[in-house]
């Protein structure tokens, strides 16, 4: 919740409307996601058309997702590309896929640094959402672990 | 060896072309022309395992994951800026003859969204050096304007000549509902009325900007006959390229037509005479006049008087650009010029409703 | 030669280091094109290789040309791209071939406004060469119509 915040925040470029949703969702602390009303499932990243079935706009909601999931993959960031992460690396880029059944990227925050660095982490390890509040515009979605 | 016969169209997909198109992304609005593709193909969109989009702003890979194609087993951009829809099909043909994918997914457009910025970018190259200080017009306008000009000077082409490819052109478009200029009637006098953007261009002879897309499938011979389709086969193709800009290039009144199109007869058996309608690209009513004639539809230099003497409407008795075009539709960016294909593609699966042309089997494209 | 000129200066985007020597060249009120020692020929606008037989950069030469040529098209620019260019619409925008071969871009300027907005300017007219020191880095060439000879 800080002005100085240093990172890239979110720069929505295929359609800011479209995932605007999902950006207000994060500000409530809740994970939104698409739903196709076609072929029933939910996806991510927000689209104009469902990577499905593709199903037009008008078959596509938001819907609230339990903000729940199992680390699919994950890489622990040594040299991060960009200078702004440096301090804080090495740290984990990781695949979520959310039990609503799409996969989604983001941080998995809270182990310890030895853990970081001894790949402690588990492929198939259940997280849920953690909602931080970068600044007053943006809400990031990041990850804890959790028991299964 | 040829792709004679060796590949077909077995479905396209046109969204209305649109002065704007608010809300939308490019990505999205090629995927509703892609939907409307495969059905109109009769097929799925699992089927699909080709693509090939523009290439610059449109990697395959970005639109095959946008859109969730999985399994591409060829891809690539055709990255020839107009003519990218056409040489798309061209490219997808030779890729489903050889094998390489069964129904390659061609795709092309552009959304048109004030929210997203965008237009307007100038290319790199010499132009900011050596002609922006003298004041260019819009878009390609001015390198138009002087091919429009030396044409006249060296076959003596008039203005009102020209006029008739905008005036026919808009009497095909004005049942369109794809067109975005769809019951709005302009004459020939109003073509000459209309005002200089840059002399001899006038306004009504120039393309206006649009967002829009369009697609089309390619398939296999042996696909297309099997397919619930009226397959349009590819009988013969041929592709040139020029300068990009038109300044320095010797022979200034003569578009690459005249070497795509000899290629694409032979390619096929068939002769100018041959051919029943036409559908060829259109940014300004002197392009498509100097590519016409560069395909051999009039001797060179005499398409000024082919235009006063013919019925280029979709009920004439040589009938071009008979959805309007892009003059007379909007330019979606690249999906303005794979119009042309779609349009051809149409008429020949009998799909073209009122403007249905009579004779309909053979059509030359221009891209 | 004013800090106020408004429209747009040339911005070399290709390679600054090959075109220089034209623009050198302007600010001396001077016409100076590549000439290929290989084939023999001028070309414009300035490139690393010969556009007509691919001769390599140490094989091209600058030299001083004429600054004689003729209009070979125009377009006359009622509605410019640019708002800078607005108040001097209708103006010519042509494609000048140079006697030594080579075409460039430029506006043909010292014809009545009349004239200009009636499109009265013939292909082939002979024209030459007049430069315009529109900053104090920068001179444009214009073209000027001439008598025949």
């Amino acid at each position: 919740m800080t002005s100085e915040y240093k990172k890239p925040l979110p720069r929505p470029t295929i359609n800011p409307e479209v995932s605007q949703p999902f950006w207000e969702g994060t500000k409530k602390h809740e994970l939104w996601l698409q739903y196709c009303l076609n072929h029933n499932g939910h996806f991510f990243y927000p689209r104009e058309v469902c990577p499905v079935c593709l199903a037009p706009q008008e078959r596509l909601v938001w819907q609230q997702v339990p903000a729940k999931g199992r680390v699919h993959s994950y890489t622990t960031v040594y040299q991060p590309a960009l200078p702004a992460f440096a301090e804080e690396a090495p740290f984990i880029h990781a695949l979520i896929e959310l039990d609503a059944g799409a996969r989604i990227v983001g941080n998995v925050v809270g182990l310890s640094r030895e853990e970081v660095e001894g790949n402690a982490l588990e492929l198939n390890q259940p997280v849920e959402a953690v909602f931080e509040d970068v600044t007053d515009e943006w809400t990031l979605v990041k990850w804890q672990r959790v028991d299964g | 060896m040829s792709l004679r016969g060796e590949a077909a169209i077995i479905g396209i997909g046109e969204l209305p072309t649109q002065r704007s198109t608010p809300g939308r992304s490019m990505l999205g609005l090629l995927g509703d022309a892609a939907r409307i593709a495969i059905k109109d193909a009769h097929i799925r969109k699992e089927d699909v395992d080709g693509i090939v989009t523009e290439g610059g702003a449109t990697y395959p890979a970005s639109v095959a994951e946008y859109l969730g194609i999985r399994d591409v087993r060829f891809g690539t951009g055709s990255s020839m800026m107009g003519a990218s829809g056409a040489t798309g099909i061209a490219i997808a043909s030779m890729a489903v003859m050889n094998g390489l994918a069964n129904n390659v997914l061609v795709l092309m457009g552009v959304a048109r969204n004030p929210a997203l910025g965008g237009g307007g970018e100038g290319f790199g190259g010499p132009g900011g050096e050596f002609e922006m200080p003298y004041g260019t017009a819009a878009g390609a306008n001015t390198g138009y304007a002087m091919i429009y000009k030396k044409h006249m000077d060296q076959y003596g082409t008039t203005q009102e000549q020209l006029a008739h490819v905008a005036s026919n052109q808009r009497f095909n478009a004005l049942e369109n509902e794809n067109s975005a200029f769809k019951g709005q009637a302009i004459s020939h006098q109003d073509v000459l009325d209309s005002r200089y953007v840059n002399y001899p261009l006038r306004l009504l002879e120039c393309v206006m900007p649009c967002g829009g897309a369009a697609a089309a499938i390619v398939t296999t011979a042996e696909r297309a006959k099997a397919s619930l389709t009226n397959p349009v086969y590819v009988l013969g193709v041929g592709t040139a390229l020029d300068d990009f800009g038109a300044y320095p290039k010797p022979e200034f009144t003569t578009s690459p037509v005249a070497r795509s199109a000899p290629v694409a007869y032979a390619m096929s058996g068939y002769t100018p005479r041959d051919i029943q309608f036409a559908e060829f690209y259109d940014c300004y009513t002197i392009l498509e006049a100097m590519c016409l004639e560069d395909a051999g539809i009039a001797p060179k230099g005499e398409i000024g008087p082919f235009f006063a003497a013919t019925d280029t409407t979709y009920k004439g008795t040589f009938p071009i650009n008979t959805d309007g075009g892009q003059l007379s539709s909007g330019q979606p960016g690249l999906a303005g010029g794979f119009r042309h294909v779609i349009e051809g593609a149409r008429q020949i699966m009998g799909k073209a409703g009122v403007r249905q042309v009579a004779r309909k089997d053979l059509c030359l494209v221009n891209g | 030669m004013t800090s106020e000129y408004k429209k747009p200066l040339p911005r070399p985007a290709m390679n600054p280091e090959v075109s220089k020597p034209f623009w050198e060249g302007t600010k001396k009120h001077e016409l100076w094109m590549q000439y290929c020692l290989n084939h023999n020929g001028h070309f414009f606008y300035p490139r690393e290789v010969c556009p007509i037989c691919w001769a390599p950069q140490d094989r091209l030469v600058w030299q001083k040309v004429s600054g004689k040529g003729r209009v070979f098209s125009y377009t006359t620019v009622f509605q410019p791209a640019i708002p800078a260019f607005a108040e001097e619409a209708p103006y010519i925008h042509a494609l000048i071939e140079v006697d030594e071969g080579a075409r460039i871009i430029g506006n043909v300027i010292d014809i009545p406004q009349e004239d200009v907005a009636a499109n009265k300017l013939e292909v082939n007219q002979r024209v030459e060469a007049v430069f315009e020191d529109v900053t104090d880095e920068w001179t444009l060439v214009k073209w000027k119509p001439i008598g025949e000879g």
